[in-house]
């Protein structure tokens, strides 16, 4: 199969989709003709569709998915990009109170195709307002569904569930991914929400990872393998919904989770994970859940600082010795 | 401005609907029929009813917390938006939305936000879907003066002045943020003149003169229409009421309150068909009795629907 | 029109409302949207206007009154209409100052249980092999007890056989236990037996109608009478004989075995044993012995006869010194008078405590009981 990388393979989705339909358009800061896109995803984009369908906007986040609600509930099915996830806040209103829940308030009247681009993560010095993992943020707000691609396979066939699906997805690419090369069928394809997949398939402890910490997990893994620790590594693609049944189906197995995310620890994402598991699958568990993330700060620009709180395969493995015994 | 007789009276009816209507909610909340709080539109119906007379049923309009006129004025049912206040499964929300939150997707009524300024850069969207879609639909967006401080008042109508789309910014301004007037948190008087900031054409005129309401809407509706682009048309009003159900509005000068009171739109207008002979005495009589027997069989069929089954909750949350 | 004046919820968490003022009096003309009352929520007053136009006929909740959201504050009628009747407006409930709910000291540490540290997918696996965790040893970090030391325990010990429920020893059930492993744990015992010709005994039963256990127990009193050491105890190594003559015999009941006692058995006929039998049985099925019947005992028949057994070894019941087993009545060939005939024949099985009595003394006695049923006309002397 040919290799494309992550950038490459979100580019296609979302010029297949524009080709397929035309209520299809891209919104956001730069992502038009003259700076495609921060991260580049938009690249050629504007000069195939034209500068109404991949439009540059102001530097008005909140305004940004606000005109995505308004399209999106007369008809079109636009994607807005929010250039760095930590500006998400300033649009938090349109996100939180309208976007994910104008179909609830007026009793299902309308659907809500919106869909919210946000490159995330740390690891390029970038610091505090750029770095960011704010998954938990959304996982939060019924009404919003979430996906969170770790390959260029995935992440092509996520974005396009995403903008095909008729309710408001918060759709989440990690800058570090973004040259990442993987295999991508020149095929259509579509991958479901609420599908999680396994990575690696291993008997002694589960491991589940989002994003850029499914490569780390993926690394810790190969190492453990050398020392007879058989590691299983799933990554559950979309958080809203989320495949419970993947994670417990495999704790159920194995005994043992190991929940790596780059937010931060307290209320975050693993946190959720970790709860299911107690939850549903309590009774299977043979050692403690173990949670490895962030500790709770900001995320501190120098770079030896940086990579300290950044999980990683030390950190991982360090959380599979624990338990694994 | 020649408008024809039958217009002119659609409008009166109307704004008679829409005081009626607002009039009887009051009082079912007196009854306690009516879970929550109301913000009642009683003394602004011009605006909703002068802007909506301009509009088609295609058209669209974003609504506020002060959202009843704007739906009985675009078209929307008044038994199924009672029912909505009354919070039952017959209303256009299902019993989820409320009095704050309702929406009538089939007349264009695109919903009612509750977070003041909020349904700015909605209106803007709906915009500009308009002008991707290629159609020559309009969008009226409505908000008050407390919500033209917030930022959303600024992304949204810039986007909508950049992209040339075709929304009527209608601000209705009845002097009170809830509590907080006007003078205490803008230094200018005419929330209009922020037009001047987004390069688009502001007019202020005066919001319980029904005529003078439509004559701007008109203008502004044709100009986007004609894609030339958004307006902001800000009516000075006053509501009746307290901000709430709930506010016995005792910071307003009784002087005031009375000054508003001469001035109201719905006597106004009467009195001025009545001096056009388009209306006769006779007429305003059986007008007024068919408007208050429609408000009456809405309230009962509110007051007769079932709630919705409790683990209804759970529905709607996505498609 | 009758038009009720209700009291407003004036706020989201406000339940009643004081009336302040009223703008009008009973008899007065209002028009709809006059003000009419005003009343004063935990927030603020409010003007409650007037719904409809008319004349305020009655005013229920005067200056002063608490009022409940939606309770009638006041009428107003058209000038000329019956004032239907109506209650008066509800005093709004007062909500007396909560009695502050005793809480008892209690330290956090003397809650928690004694733990057994074992992972949950151990303690699953031990809940279902009914695997006692206290019992395993751990092998995970601080002596942890893991799914695997579950499973190697269950793997050494899968000989044992998988139980179904559960019967916890109470009662009866759980006296009867601890009588029975006393008497095996202290007394060394032996069981002899003899086979009984019941030709007569069967005949008598037909003539006067008792039963074998009544014959039996009057067989029984008077043997002990003439062998008083088997009618006796041994405690602290000394034997005491007793004077009373008290038969028990051993009744199977739904919740359990039960011995009532027939006092002084040998100064019964035995019409009066059967009678007093006939009693103690029923009671004992009901249930409503008393602890007077159920002690005091001195020597014990039990009868296994119904089930078709033939010979066995009962234990003897403490602190008594023998027991008589009874097995069922049967006919067999038998020889007698050099002829083989079909006799109705009954085994009788004694146990006795071996430090008490040895196998002759114990035979001698036997022999008597037998020798009386076989010639039961004894028995009615």
């Amino acid at each position: 199969m040919r290799q494309i990388t992550y950038r490459d393979a979100l580019r296609e989705a979302l010029r297949e989709e524009m080709l397929r339909d035309k209520t299809v358009f891209v919104l956001g800061e730069d992502v038009g003709r003259y700076w495609q896109g921060a991260f580049k995803v938009t690249k050629g984009l504007a000069e195939e569709f034209g500068d109404e369908r991949v439009r540059d906007t102001p530097i008005s986040e909140s305004a940004i998915v606000g005109v995505a609600a308004g399209a999106a509930i007369t008809g079109m099915k636009p994607i807005a990009e929010i250039m760095f996830g930590d500006l998400s806040a300033l649009a938090m209103d349109q996100i939180a109170n309208q976007v994910a829940k104008l179909r609830y308030m007026f009793g299902g009247q309308t659907r809500v195709p919106v869909v919210i681009r946000m490159p995330f993560g740390a690891g390029v010095n970038i610091a505090a307002h750029h770095s960011q993992s704010l998954e938990a943020w959304f996982m939060h707000v019924p009404g919003l569904k979430i996906a969170l691609p770790s390959t260029p396979y995935d992440a092509k066939g996520l974005l396009k569930t995403a903008i095909r699906d008729g309710d408001p997805v918060m759709f989440f690419e990690h800058k570090l991914l973004y040259p990442l090369e993987g295999p991508v069928p020149e095929e259509e394809y579509t991958i479901p929400f609420g599908v999680a997949d396994v990575k690696r398939e291993g008997e002694d402890v589960t491991v589940v990872a989002t994003l850029y910490m499914v490569h780390k997990a993926l690394a810790a893994a190969k190492m453990l393998s050398k020392e007879g620790i058989d590691v299983e590594v799933i990554d559950p693609r979309t958080l809203a919904p989320l495949d419970k049944q993947s994670i417990v189906n495999s704790v159920k197995n194995t005994g043992r989770i190991v929940i790596v995310t780059e937010d931060c620890k307290t209320a975050g994402v693993s946190a959720e994970i970790a709860a299911i598991v107690a939850e549903e699958s309590l009774d299977y568990l043979d050692a403690p859940i173990k949670r490895v993330a962030e500790p709770d700060t900001p995320i501190p620009f120098s770079p030896p600082l940086e990579q300290f709180v950044i999980p990683n395969e030390k950190s991982i493995i360090k959380a599979v010795k624990e338990i694994v015994y | 401005m020649n408008l024809e007789k039958e217009k002119l009276l659609e409008m009166y009816r109307k704004m008679l609907e829409i005081r009626h209507f607002e009039e009887k909610a009051f009082e079912l909340y007196g009854q306690n029929l009516v879970p929550g709080t109301l913000h009642l539109y009683a003394g602004q119906e011009a605006v909703a009813v002068g802007v909506c007379a301009n509009l088609r049923k295609d058209d669209y309009i974003t609504s506020t917390h002060r959202g009843h006129g704007h739906c009985i004025a675009k078209g929307a049912q008044l038994d199924r938006i009672m029912a909505e206040i009354l919070g039952k499964k017959t209303g256009y929300c299902k019993g989820k939305g409320g009095s704050m939150h309702i929406a009538d997707f089939s007349v264009g009524m695109l919903g009612a936000t509750a977070v003041v300024g909020a349904g700015i850069p909605i209106a803007s969207g709906a915009g500009l879907s308009i002008k991707l879609r290629g159609t020559d639909q309009v969008v009226a967006c409505f908000f008050g003066e407390g919500a033209s401080n917030q930022g959303t008042f600024h992304e949204g109508i810039n986007m909508a002045a950049i992209w040339t789309l075709p929304v009527v910014f209608v601000c209705e301004n009845n002097l009170y943020a809830m509590g907080t007037r006007q003078t205490n948190v803008m230094l200018i008087e005419n929330v209009a003149e922020r037009a001047v900031a987004y390069g688009i054409p502001g007019v202020t005129v005066d919001g319980n003169d029904v005529l003078a309401v439509y004559e701007a809407a008109h203008e502004a509706v044709k100009r986007a229409r004609e894609s030339r682009g958004p307006t902001l048309i800000e009516c000075k009003t006053y509501r009746h009421k307290g901000h709430s159900r709930f506010d016995p509005a005792t910071y307003r000068p009784k002087e005031e309150v009375e000054e508003w009171l001469k001035k109201d739109s719905v006597q106004r207008f009467k009195a001025k068909l009545l001096e056009m002979k388009i209306l006769t005495e006779t007429e305003v009589d059986k007008i007024e009795q068919d408007v208050i027997a429609a408000v009456e069989k809405a309230a009962k069929f509110a007051i007769d629907s079932p709630c919705p089954a409790p683990e209804e909750a759970l529905e709607d949350v996505c498609a | 029109m009758v038009t009720k004046i209700l009291m407003p919820r004036l706020s989201l968490t406000m339940k009643e409302g004081t009336v302040v003022e009223w703008f009008k009096e009973e008899g007065d003309v209002v028009e709809k949207g006059e003000p009419l009352v005003e009343v004063l929520s935990e927030k603020a007053t409010y003007d409650i206007e007037a719904s409809a136009s008319g004349v305020l006929r009655k005013i229920l909740a005067p200056a002063g009154t608490d009022v409940p959201v939606a309770g009638i504050l006041g009428i107003i009628t058209a000038p000329d209409e019956e004032l239907p009747e109506l209650e008066a407006a509800p005093a709004a409930p007062r909500i007396e100052a909560e009695e502050a709910v005793a809480v008892p000291e209690r330290k956090p540490a003397e809650r928690i249980k004694e733990p057994v540290i074992a992972s949950p997918a151990a303690k699953r696996l031990a809940r279902e092999h009914d695997i006692d965790l206290t019992k395993v040893r751990g092998t995970g970090p601080e002596g942890r007890i893991v799914e695997e030391d579950v499973r190697s325990l269950i793997e050494e010990v899968k000989a044992i056989p998988r139980v179904r429920e559960v019967i916890p020893l109470i009662g009866i059930k759980k006296t009867a236990a601890e009588r029975v492993s006393l008497s095996a744990q202290r007394a060394p015992q032996s069981t002899i037996t003899m086979e009984v010709d019941m030709f007569n005994a069967v005949k008598l039963r037909e003539r006067i109608h008792v039963s074998y256990t009544d014959m039996l127990a009057k067989a029984v009193a008077k043997a002990l009478a003439e062998h008083p050491i088997i009618n006796s105890t041994l405690e602290n190594e000394k034997i005491k004989i007793f004077a009373d003559i008290n038969v028990g015999v051993a009744v199977a009941t739904e919740r359990g075995l039960i011995v009532p006692v027939i006092y002084n058995a040998d100064r019964k006929t035995l019409q009066e044993i059967a009678s007093v039998l006939k009693k103690l049985i029923e009671k004992a099925k009901q249930g409503r012995l008393t602890k007077e019947e159920l002690t005091g005992g001195t020597f014990t028949i039990t009868n296994l006869g119904m089930f078709e057994v033939d010979v066995f070894t009962p234990i003897v019941n403490p602190p008594e010194t023998a027991i008589l087993g009874v097995g069922r009545v049967v006919e067999r060939p038998v020889v007698v008078d050099k002829q083989m005939v079909i006799r109705p024949m009954m085994h009788l099985s004694l146990t006795f405590d071996h430090r008490v009595v040895d196998g002759a003394p114990a035979a001698e006695f036997l022999q008597k009981v037998k020798q009386a049923m076989e010639s039961p006309d004894t028995l009615l002397a």
